[in-house]
């Protein structure tokens, strides 16, 4: 069983500002993802990525620079922001699932409301996405009655249904019971497999090592280093990316 | 001597009930209960007041405060729209209204539908018009803070997460944010019911017509009519509880099983109430 994704977008970052009030958080960031590849955001708290994930599908408005998603230029002021972010799936550290709504209902609502899908062909397209993250058998719960694994599970079933070109993780597996955190990084490596652009926040070296194609390292609001994941986690050249490296895979120091 | 703290805590309870037993004791020698059945319930001299202070007034009551409720819904739901709308003349009439009516007595509303508006506009409101418009314009102005506060209550990663799915943000507003702010606002909803159920009785500054009369008023004709001291207003009063006690039941039981909202925090349900059931009024 695996995904199909039909046209993985590209996304290119220029000189990307953004400042909140006097705190400057984006620092003039360039990064380009090629449509298909898989881009790891690494960094300590604070360092900005997820203000740049976050740029992207302009959640935040950076205050200059260019953004472009595909065919869509994200920084322009008139760009149609709804039919752009269509193509933009988001999983959410909290995975922000509707308590209201059924675990099939979250994923039917926005097909349904938004592209207008008739129910039963919504309910289709749902229940696939759901069997791929193995979650199916839980179409009638409601949120509240799954485990945070499973949550995030559906959350990227819910992002699947709406059948994007570019899916942005912001520290997907950070609120999650350590147990739990193998099963959403292994559908995530599905999804790469298939083809899928992406871009990760991610405190889980190994998985950026294994899946992705190139790492970020972020520091104070610039990009400090980048490059394939096993040169960047494995032999990281900059003093600071060597630091954040140490601290962040020997905790406790030697 | 060393009392241990089982000791402590009998002793204290020994304590609360023989003062209990005391004044229990003093009250039944003291009172005259003769006069008290006479005053309070002397249910025999006002058996005329039945079925009528059912049919019309527990009727009327509950029809005012019904379509007072109501239109203070819509009302109060719109005005708790213009509260966080983008465009900010919204947002200062919405205040300017809900600080009004909220810091004026609902008596003056009353008075000034039941009067004012045919003085000054020729309007010739009925009972029904008049009591439930007042109550829907003092109503809403409470409701909307309610419901606002329901709408700011709604996590910050619901809107995001809707928009970021692509859905515009009226959308997002009418299928994820509203419906979670109403649930979490039921038992505070249900509480300006009972509010707006007390309230109806206002009408009687007004004055109507038999037919129309609602509780407090057939009580208080009941009270001239019947000499039977102050059983009339007991009559009604516990009508009243007839409405207010199964609305005050129904909202304890929404308030103990709101909805789980651990989308926010995995895992941990409900560490605090709701910040909407304090502090609203």
């Amino acid at each position: 069983m695996s995904t199909e994704v039909t046209a993985p977008a590209g996304v290119v970052i220029e000189d990307l500002h953004k400042s909140y009030g006097d705190n400057e958080v984006l620092k003039g960031i360039s990064v380009t993802v090629n449509p298909g590849e898989v881009v790891c955001l690494i960094g300590a708290s604070g360092s900005g990525k997820s203000t740049l994930l976050r740029c992207v599908n302009r959640l935040e408005d950076p205050n200059s620079g260019r953004i472009t998603v595909g065919e869509f230029e994200a920084t322009d002021p008139d760009v149609n922001l709804d039919a752009m972010r269509r193509q933009i799936g988001m999983v959410f550290q909290q995975f922000n699932l509707f308590p209201h709504l059924s675990v099939l209902e979250n994923c039917t609502i926005t097909p349904r409301r938004v592209l207008k899908q008739p129910k039963a062909d919504a309910e289709r397209g749902a229940m696939h996405q759901l069997e791929l993250v193995g979650l199916d058998h839980l179409a009638d719960r409601r949120p509240a009655q799954l485990s945070g694994g499973q949550q995030q599970r559906v959350a990227i079933a819910r992002a699947l249904t709406m059948k994007p070109s570019l899916m942005l993780f912001d520290e997907p597996t950070s609120a999650l019971d350590p147990e739990t955190v193998g099963d959403v990084l292994g559908i995530m490596r599905n999804l790469a497999t298939a083809g899928m652009t992406m871009i990760v926040v991610t405190h889980e070296m190994g998985f950026a090592r294994e899946v992705a194609d190139r790492v970020v390292f972020m520091d104070q609001g610039v990009v400090v280093e980048e490059g394939p994941a096993d040169e960047v986690i494995g032999s990281p050249s900059q003093p600071r990316t060597q630091d954040f490296l140490r601290r962040v895979l020997n905790p406790l120091g030697e | 001597m060393a009392l241990s703290n089982r000791d402590r805590a009998r002793l204290s309870l020994g304590i609360q009930a023989g003062i209990f037993v005391a004044i229990l004791v003093a009250l039944i020698l003291i009172i005259d209960w003769g006069a008290v059945r006479r005053s309070f319930f002397d249910l025999e001299n006002v058996s005329g007041m039945f079925p009528e202070v059912i049919t019309i007034g527990l009727w009327n009551t509950v029809q005012y405060t019904f379509f007072g409720f109501l239109f203070g819904l819509l009302g109060g739901t719109v005005l708790a729209l213009m509260r966080i709308a983008s465009f900010p003349v919204y947002r200062w009439i919405a205040t300017i209204y809900i600080e009004f009516f909220r810091g004026i007595p609902a008596i003056l509303v009353f008075i000034a539908l039941g009067f004012g508006a045919s003085l000054a506009f020729g309007l010739n409101l009925s009972t029904l018009q008049t009591a439930s418009a007042a109550l829907a314009i003092v109503g809403s102005a409470y409701i909307a803070e309610t419901i606002r506060a329901g709408l700011q209550a709604v996590p910050k990663g619901q809107m995001e997460a809707a928009r970021a799915l692509g859905m515009p943000a009226w959308r997002a507003m009418v299928t994820i944010q509203i419906p979670q702010a109403f649930r979490i606002v039921l038992p505070p909803l249900t509480n300006e019911a009972i509010l707006l159920t007390k309230d109806s009785s206002l009408i009687f500054v007004v004055g109507m017509a038999g037919s129309a009369a609602e509780l407090t008023k057939i009580g208080r004709d009941g009270i001239l009519q019947y000499g039977a001291g102050m059983t009339p207003l007991v009559v009604a009063g516990a009508c009243y509880l007839l409405i207010t006690v199964p609305l005050s039941i129904l909202a304890r039981r929404m308030e103990e099983r709101s909805p789980g909202k651990s989308s926010r925090r995995r895992g941990k349900k409900k560490a605090t109430e709701s910040p909407v059931t304090a502090g609203v009024k």
